[in-house]
């Protein structure tokens, strides 16, 4: 009688347990195999003498996976960098995700400018956060601001982009941030 | 716990691990074999967010493209199988031409034991059916080449019809056709 109670009760038990296990089997392999998914970045230049790095801006995407942010790209012509993401629908909410890491491997301090927005104005305002200071890139009626940003020699910086809503967005839209070198 | 999700558990592990190792497999293989340079980074917090680098736009799109279709084979390949045996073993029970000509092809051991079920076909399929949305997904996004993401498309397409099949068999054993017995 006992060993038939404890048998309906690890039933009981261990049957949602074992559904969970199934969704995981599902569910891990297929965010694996996205994770596994290779992305484009600048690696670093690794010379006979030891590792070093050019003396240069070095651009590049941090990647990942992101409920809002998807299919990220960055390019680059001529030296100005052009990062693509789609924002997709979305509650109203406030939404961050780290998109760029800008290295300055120069000698001395590099100024660049970057600016960036959605071609609709979305009533959403797009920030984008650099060592803890918040940066407009959109207002929420679509006007754009350009930014100089004085990057210091050595120093590695990662880009967030915040996007934030009041009210709940339908439709996806083509975000794109350009990051310009000042030459002087 | 029922036994059905027992079977269910233990028929998943294999696809998973499949799909998995065909993935992976296919990314560091096919830069072995190419020399091409690649870097493990962990640049995002967070469970799963170590990415791997590759320098150029192209070598990316080629390794993703050839582990696309490793990992696409790897699945399609045992669930093509799954449904052919099946369909084998039941077309010899029905008509004894079909029993002939897999003596032929000296294939007789496909018929003798009855060891796949329908949830089996099923669970490799669903992976398959997941492997080729993840495909289709990168080809839309140009990550992929377009014709590996058609032929995912197609596998999946041709495998759905073969689990289609397999159910009607599966469904036909509990309840009989009637028509066989007037």
């Amino acid at each position: 009688m006992r060993t038939e109670k404890f048998k309906k009760f690890a039933t009981f038990v261990l049957e949602p347990i074992a559904f969970g296990l199934l969704a995981l089997l599902f569910i891990l392999p297929t965010i694996t195999v996205m994770n596994l998914q290779p992305i484009t970045k600048a690696l670093n230049n690794i010379n006979v003498l030891g590792v070093g790095n050019k003396a240069e801006l070095k651009v590049n995407i941090v990647g990942g996976t992101h409920q809002i942010f998807s299919q990220e790209k960055i390019d680059e012509v001529d030296g100005q960098y052009t990062y693509k993401t789609i924002l997709t629908r979305r509650e109203s909410d406030r939404y961050s995700k780290p998109i760029i890491e800008i290295i300055n491997n120069k000698a001395q301090e590099t100024i660049v400018e970057i600016y960036g927005g959605t071609q609709l104005p979305t009533g959403s305002d797009i920030t984008m956060i650099i060592s803890d200071q918040v940066y407009r890139l959109q207002a929420p009626n679509g006007d754009v601001t350009s930014h100089k940003i004085t990057l210091i020699p050595g120093q590695k910086y990662i880009i967030f982009l915040a996007v934030e809503t009041f009210s709940d967005v339908q439709f996806e839209e083509d975000f794109q941030l350009n990051i310009k070198e000042l030459s002087f | 716990m029922s036994k059905i999700l027992k079977r269910a558990l233990k028929n998943t592990i294999i696809p998973a691990i499949t799909m998995i190792a065909g993935k992976s497999l296919g990314v560091f293989v096919v830069s072995a074999i190419y020399g091409f340079s690649l870097q493990i980074g962990n640049d995002i917090n967070g469970i799963f967010s170590t990415q791997i680098y590759f320098q150029d736009r192209e070598v990316t799109q080629f390794v993703n493209s050839i582990s696309d279709l490793i990992m696409l084979l790897s699945l399609a390949v045992p669930t093509m199988y799954l449904i052919i045996k099946t369909a084998i073993f039941q077309s010899a029970s029905n008509n004894p031409k079909t029993i002939v000509k897999v003596a032929e092809f000296n294939m007789l051991k496909w018929i003798t034991k009855d060891d796949t079920s329908f949830l089996k076909i099923f669970i490799w399929c669903a992976f398959l059916w997941i492997a080729s949305a993840l495909v289709i997904r990168n080809g839309i996004q140009n990550d992929t080449y377009s014709w590996i993401a058609i032929l995912a498309g197609g596998i999946s397409f041709i495998t759905g019809l073969g689990a289609l099949k397999t159910f009607e068999v599966e469904t036909n054993k509990v309840y009989p056709d009637s028509k066989k017995y007037y």
